[in-house]
């Protein structure tokens, strides 16, 4: 469904984020995205949607080339690719269920979305989604109100409205304490599984990416280092993406495999 | 030690030059300002009556009842008949009952009602309508007064009819009323805060548009948005220097003085200032659900009315308020200019020298600013 071929991104600042990446993602994989911190995963998973606009290459999605396409094509695009993100990313001060409803933007016109007088059949498909996420009680809530895994269950509700086809998932977890992480990477784990949503997510730890994805792509200095199953990385290929000094992480990795 | 960047006898040159040039400008200044320090002595009775007048603001007026109490005088004694002094009732008791041209006698009145203002006046009996002032009294709270007055020889009797010594009595009857003044003031006061608020929503109006345009974030993608944002700045900085009072007298030359260009000039004034805050705070929003919006598809509109708008609504809000208070201290200085309300007033009873009437003016302006503070001052304070 994705093709990405020698995509690089350099920031103004002359930073190269993104050097010659090529890869493919086939439906209903479980991508999750490693490396250290400024290795390029945000920036890798912002040019498929193209909040960061590429310097080169090439993205196909289902054949078509996003870079370079018109703001009405990229629309149509961006509309079945939902996105979560680290801080959730809500309008802090609307309500939940205008938050959730807000990701069928893409979809309904404009005199529908700015007068906000929305169908039933949308708030309807918000409050399946919300339900989907055990949200019912929380529509009216204002969104800073909910707790931070309730408020990225929300954002997971946003993405759902889109029916998208993948959905990018920018270290969902990383605000959130271990219990919560996991409810959230089920929840994704769940929509991978029944609804054939295509995942790629960026994750800290190692323990997560053995346990829901079923592909790995190491990023180091914005360049492809491993991409392969979750069990491949072995010793030296650790090292190799986290560097020396990062022995005690891999230490604890390895007391405690999967749960 | 570091080379000396320059000679030191040019540098010399340069501070006296300095030095001189400094010197010369505050003499001048010293000069044309005219600054007169004794003024500020030999003026300070005018001043004292005048703070004095201000702080007796003319607020509430009684409803007032006229009479009067008057006996014959003979001057000098025996040129006309005595008139015996009533045994009660209101009533004035010369010290004698007729007296000579210089002698000077003492004059009381007794149940004349209490705090009345009480004037004496000869009533010259020989020259028809002809009256002279005695003497300008204010009844104790007994309705009792007392008062010196000298014999004039203008108030000998003539033609052997004597001049008649009399007492006109104004009294406060009946409750305290807002006195018209105050009325005046009233409406001048709301239409100030109306032209205030109607020169605020106008500028807010253009200006919450306009803001976004000036919103790096918004706008400063590519060329022709990067042409949009600067031109759009431009233009709320240009017209955010505009001076009130200058925009004031052009429109009053141009529609008319009077609250209609106060508006206009507070209005026009007002886009740019609000519209500068407005795009700062626009600028200043969490980008983070501008991105999630933009990412599920949604066009530059929908983004700014999902992901911008409700960000920016509590600052938006709070900006307006401080501006209409603002505009409420702004609009009274137009309306010295003409530009109608609260200023307009006090401008005209300040040269009519109605120095009471200035004070209600000056009191409206203190209570309706300090209000809109403590208003505005109040919803910033529930907005953030
Ligand atoms: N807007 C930007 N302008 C300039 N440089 C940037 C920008 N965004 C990211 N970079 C740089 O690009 C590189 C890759 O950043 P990126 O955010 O993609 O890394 P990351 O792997 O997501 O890191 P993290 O784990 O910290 O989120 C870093 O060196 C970063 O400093
Ligand atoms: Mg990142």
């Amino acid at each position: 469904m994705l093709k990405v071929e020698h995509l690089t991104k350099v920031y103004p600042n002359g930073v190269v984020a993104l050097d010659d990446v090529s890869f493919t993602v086939s439906e209903k994989e479980f991508l999750a995205i490693i490396g250290l911190s400024g290795s390029g995963k945000s920036t890798l998973l912002r040019c498929i949607n193209r909040l960061v606009e590429p310097t080169s290459g090439k993205i196909e999605w289902y054949g078509k080339n996003i870079v370079g396409m018109n703001s009405g094509e990229l629309r149509k695009i961006r509309r079945q690719i939902g996105m979560i993100f680290q801080q959730f990313n809500l309008v802090k001060r609307a309500s939940v269920l205008t938050n959730v409803l807000s990701g069928r933007l893409g979809y309904v016109s404009p005199r529908i979305s700015l007068p906000g007088i929305w169908p039933k059949e949308e708030k309807e498909r918000a409050a399946r989604a919300l339900h989907r996420m055990g949200l019912d009680d929380k529509a009216k809530s204002r969104a800073d109100t909910l707790s931070g895994g309730q408020q990225q269950r929300v954002g997971i509700a946003r993405a759902l409205m889109q029916e998208p086809k993948l959905i990018l998932a920018d270290e969902p977890v990383a605000s959130l304490d271990p219990v919560l992480a996991h409810s959230i990477l089920r929840h994704l784990e769940e929509l991978n599984r029944d609804e054939g949503i295509t995942i790629m997510c960026s994750l800290h730890f190692l323990d997560l990416v053995h346990r829901y994805a079923n592909r790995v792509l190491a990023l180091k200095d914005g360049r492809i280092l491993f991409d392969g199953p979750p069990r491949d990385i072995d010793h030296a290929r650790f090292k190799e993406i986290y560097g020396e000094e990062a022995e005690d992480v891999r230490a604890t990795f390895v007391d405690a495999p999967s749960q | 030690m570091p080379p000396s960047p320059r000679p030191p006898a040019p540098r010399l040159i340069r501070l006296t030059l300095v030095t001189l040039a400094i010197v010369t400008v505050y003499v001048v200044s010293l000069r044309e300002t005219e600054i007169d320090l004794p003024a500020l002595a030999t003026g300070f009775p005018n001043g004292i009556t005048l703070v004095r007048d201000f702080l007796t603001p003319d607020v509430a007026v009684r409803e007032t009842a006229n009479s009067s109490v008057g006996l014959d005088f003979p001057v000098p004694c025996g040129s006309a008949p005595e008139e015996e002094v009533p045994e009660s009732g209101p009533r004035i008791i010369p010290s004698d009952p007729c007296g000579e041209v210089g002698a000077t006698i003492i004059v009381e009145g007794v149940g004349l009602g209490a705090g009345a203002d009480v004037s004496l006046w000869w009533i010259l009996q020989g020259i028809s309508d002809q009256r002279l002032r005695a003497a300008r009294v204010t009844t104790d709270s007994e309705g009792y007064f007392q008062t010196t007055v000298e014999i004039r020889p203008i108030v000998a009797t003539k033609e052997g009819k004597a001049s008649k010594l009399t007492a006109e009595i104004t009294s406060e009857v009946g409750v305290l009323r807002p006195s018209p003044a105050l009325l005046e003031t009233v409406d001048a006061a709301i239409l100030t805060v109306f032209m205030a608020l109607i020169a605020t929503s106008m500028a807010a109006i253009f200006a919450v548009p306009l803001s976004f345009l000036a919103a790096a974030n918004i706008t400063r993608h590519g060329g022709f948005g990067s042409a949009i944002y600067y031109v759009t700045r431009a233009y709320l900085n240009i017209t955010r220097t505009f001076e009130p009072l200058v925009l004031a007298t052009i429109f009053g030359l141009w529609v008319g003085f009077g609250a209609f260009a106060g508006v206009l000039a507070l209005a026009v004034f007002t886009v740019g200032s609000l519209g500068k805050l407005y795009s700062e705070a626009v600028e200043s929003i969490d980008p983070g659900p501008v991105e999630a919006v933009r990412a599920t598809g949604a066009g530059p509109v929908e983004t700014i009315f999902y992901a911008v708008i409700p960000q920016v609504i509590p600052q938006f809000t709070s900006f307006s308020v401080y501006h209409w208070d603002i505009n409420v201290r702004i609009s009274t200085i137009i309306g010295f200019v003409g530009g109608g309300g609260i200023g307009f007033l006090l401008n005209q009873r300040l040269r009519t020298f109605s120095y009471h009437k200035a004070g209600t003016a000056i009191l409206a302006i203190v209570l309706v600013v300090s209000l809109l503070d403590f208003f505005s001052a109040a919803v910033r304070k529930r907005a953030t």
